[in-house]
């Protein structure tokens, strides 16, 4: 063997016995990626692109993670739940996709949350729908956003007992489940309330006129008009509600609204002295909020608004876990996620093991006047925060 | 009792007239025209967005009325000229996915300019305020909606019917050959015509700024109810346009306090009755 055979045996032998090493190395910087679901083209793109923008910052912002920066990609739900559940197992199958957040409309995250289960993911998602911890929750699947009952007992409960000569509630519901939700959680505290409900005008899920269902509230002559609609459905009928002058003849309370950039779009005129519930609100002093007001304008030049503080929280969760597992399995890392206690928009926030429920506050706000706003954000003071939520049989999640 | 139902009637004539005004450029542009616009609710978007952006530049509500359906108009009458007249002999699907990407643009291009949120528009201070009727209480600005309506209604019907440009419009519905071997400008006129029928669903878009604010996506919303007046009134009817508004407004706001939850079902349930009995709508022309 001469020195040149020699030398060119040993560089292999070498090669060969680093590559272990190397190929381990090379495994574990492998980025740990974060699929965004996101409806940025159809009915709510305009919900999906704050959304995106919160999965994107929590990613930006988060340091090495098993030996990597993470990586994110949106996936255009369209806000369609079919067409959704297709890009996800396209994701899965040709990407090995994992980690998933997202998704706006209920109907879309109840139908990822099975698909992603079935792959052995994890899903968080800020959609509103009771039966995503209830009766269809599963083990890769968990829920920032309080559910229907604790939106009613965090909005009804704390105007009644501001108003207690308000006692005749009128409700104007739409006609789905969500709707129905959130109507018989309102009606069973009414009850407890010796609140009396003096009717009640369901309407369709497509429905933007509301003059009619208004006329109907004006006949009952209630003390309180309860709105139970979401999205432009009830900024429609808020600001029908007060063109129609009810603003000077009953108290209104619209009690799940999309938070800030609903109230921009309706502006001070109409939101003046209305009372609104809200997942979240930019001024709430919580360690964690103050910071991400502060980044988010350094970011984005705006204050955050509930999809994007949402869909932010929801992300960092699943990095946190990832980074609690120690490892990039789906199982694991919900796992980990199940009772984890960390630091939220909202305050101190947990994720209860047994329905994957984050509990966390829901707040009543009422809108200011015009005059007393200090910014154009400075739309609204926080009347109350509490937190309510199906304890003991009342919970319907019977994990699998 | 009486007086809910009574109410509920005025209202329904009320949402009549702005279902008329929604529903008339639509009629007009295919009764001359044959031409399905499918974008007709992306220009009534646009008509609210500029009298959102009027509002904001001048605080004239008046101006954003006159100025709004004009600008609505003018980019109407371009997009004829440059891209519609292109597809005229065309068969209607062409149409549809013409128009349908028309509307998409409009949609994206709101959002570029104005952003993902929707706007409220103020209503008018002359016009705020509601009239006390017994325990109800009517906006003026509805009001003065139904009025101002009927206002553009009759102007429409002078328009259509008593002036030179009326009866070339009517005759090019029956035939646009016959009319332009009569020495009309028949590309004038279908220009003309595309440009009033898209400016008055400006204009429609304009006047529902006060109750509905301006948003990016109620193009889809507007488009189905506007199709819903005109197979109910005729497709290419004025008075079919009026009667079907009439109609639609009347049945969804009793249908509001007989049965709620029906509202919108019996708005889809009057056009198939219309289809069952009469095909091509109730002055509609086979």
């Amino acid at each position: 063997m001469n020195r040149r055979s020699f030398l060119k045996g040993g560089l292999a032998a070498t090669s060969l016995l680093a590559a272990p090493a190397f190929l381990k190395q090379a495994y574990a910087a492998a980025p740990v990626t974060i699929y965004g679901l996101k409806s940025m083209s159809g009915a709510f793109a305009s919900y999906g692109r704050f959304a995106e923008m919160g999965s994107k910052l929590a990613v930006q912002d988060f340091g090495p993670l098993l030996g990597a920066k993470p990586a994110y990609a949106t996936i255009d739900t369209e806000s369609n739940a079919g067409k959704a559940v297709r890009k996800v197992q396209e994701a899965v199958q040709q990407q090995g996709a994992v980690f998933f957040d997202g998704c706006t409309l209920s109907s879309t995250a109840l139908a990822v949350g099975k698909e992603v289960a079935k792959a052995g993911g994890v899903f968080v998602t800020p959609a509103g729908a009771d039966e995503i911890t209830g009766t269809d929750c599963n083990r890769s699947t968990f829920r920032w956003t309080v559910p229907t009952y604790g939106a009613i007992h965090e909005t009804v409960r704390p105007l009644a007992k501001l108003m207690p000569k308000a006692k005749r509630w009128y409700t104007i519901t739409p006609q789905y489940v969500f709707g129905e939700a959130l109507l018989s959680a309102a009606k069973d505290l009414f009850k407890e309330l010796g609140v009396e409900h003096v009717g009640n005008s369901y309407h369709s899920m497509q429905e933007q006129e509301f003059s009619g269902y208004l006329t109907n509230a004006m006949a009952a002559q209630p003390d309180v008009l309860l709105i139970l609609n979401f999205g432009g459905q009830a900024s429609n009928c808020l600001r029908q509600a007060v063109n129609f002058g009810l603003k000077k003849q009953m108290t209104i309370l619209m009690a799940w609204t999309a938070g800030l950039d609903q109230f921009q779009s309706l502006g001070p005129d109409i939101l003046e002295g209305v009372y609104m519930g809200a997942q979240y609100w930019h001024q709430v002093q919580s360690p964690m909020n103050i910071e991400l007001v502060k980044r988010v304008k350094e970011v984005y030049g705006i204050s955050p608004n509930y999809p994007l503080a949402a869909d932010y929280i929801g992300t960092k969760v699943i990095l946190e876990a990832i980074k609690k597992a120690g490892v990039a399995k789906g199982p694991a890392v919900a796992k980990a996620m199940e009772g984890m206690v960390y630091d939220g928009p909202t305050g101190k926030e947990t994720i209860r093991a047994v329905d994957h429920q984050v509990i966390k506050d829901y707040y009543l706000l009422k809108g200011k006047a015009k005059s007393a706003m200090k910014d154009p954000d400075d739309l609204a003071t926080v009347v109350s925060a509490g937190q309510s939520f199906p304890q003991g049989d009342k919970i319907l999640c019977k994990m699998a | 009792m009486l007086n809910l139902y009574l109410f509920q009637i005025l209202n329904g004539l009320g949402l009549g007239m702005i279902y008329f005004l929604i529903s008339v450029g639509l009629t007009i542009i295919f009764g001359l025209l044959n031409f399905v616009n499918f974008a007709h609710g992306g220009f009534f978007m646009l008509g609210a967005y500029f009298c959102y952006a009027l509002l904001q530049a001048t605080g004239q509500f008046w101006v954003a009325l006159v100025a709004g359906p004009l600008a609505v108009g003018a980019m109407a009458w371009v997009a004829e000229k440059v891209l519609i007249r292109r597809a005229y002999h065309l068969p209607h699907t062409f149409h549809i996915l013409i128009t349908v990407g028309v509307a998409l643009i409009l949609q994206e291009a709101c959002i570029i300019v104005w952003g993902p949120i929707g706007k409220s528009i103020p209503i008018p201070e002359t016009l705020q305020g509601v009239v006390i009727m017994g325990k109800f209480a009517y906006p003026k600005y509805r009001l003065f909606l139904i009025l101002f309506s009927a206002v553009i209604g009759f102007a429409l019907w002078v328009l259509l019917e008593r002036t030179r440009f009326g009866a070339l419009v009517r005759a090019g519905s029956e035939s646009t050959e016959m009319v332009s071997l009569l020495g009309a400008d028949i590309y004038k006129l279908f220009s003309l015509t595309f440009a009033l029928g898209v400016g008055l669903a400006g204009l429609a878009g304009v006047l529902s700024g006060p109750i509905r604010g301006a948003h990016p996506f109620m193009g889809p919303e507007v488009l189905g109810l506007a199709f819903v007046v005109v197979v109910i009134g005729g497709m290419g009817s004025f008075t079919g346009a009026l009667v079907g508004g009439l109609i639609i407004g009347l049945v969804q706001s009793l249908m509001s306090s007989l049965w709620p939850e029906g509202a919108s079902l019996m708005i889809y349930g009057a056009m198939a009755a219309v289809i069952l009995l009469r095909p091509y709508g109730l002055f509609g022309r086979a």
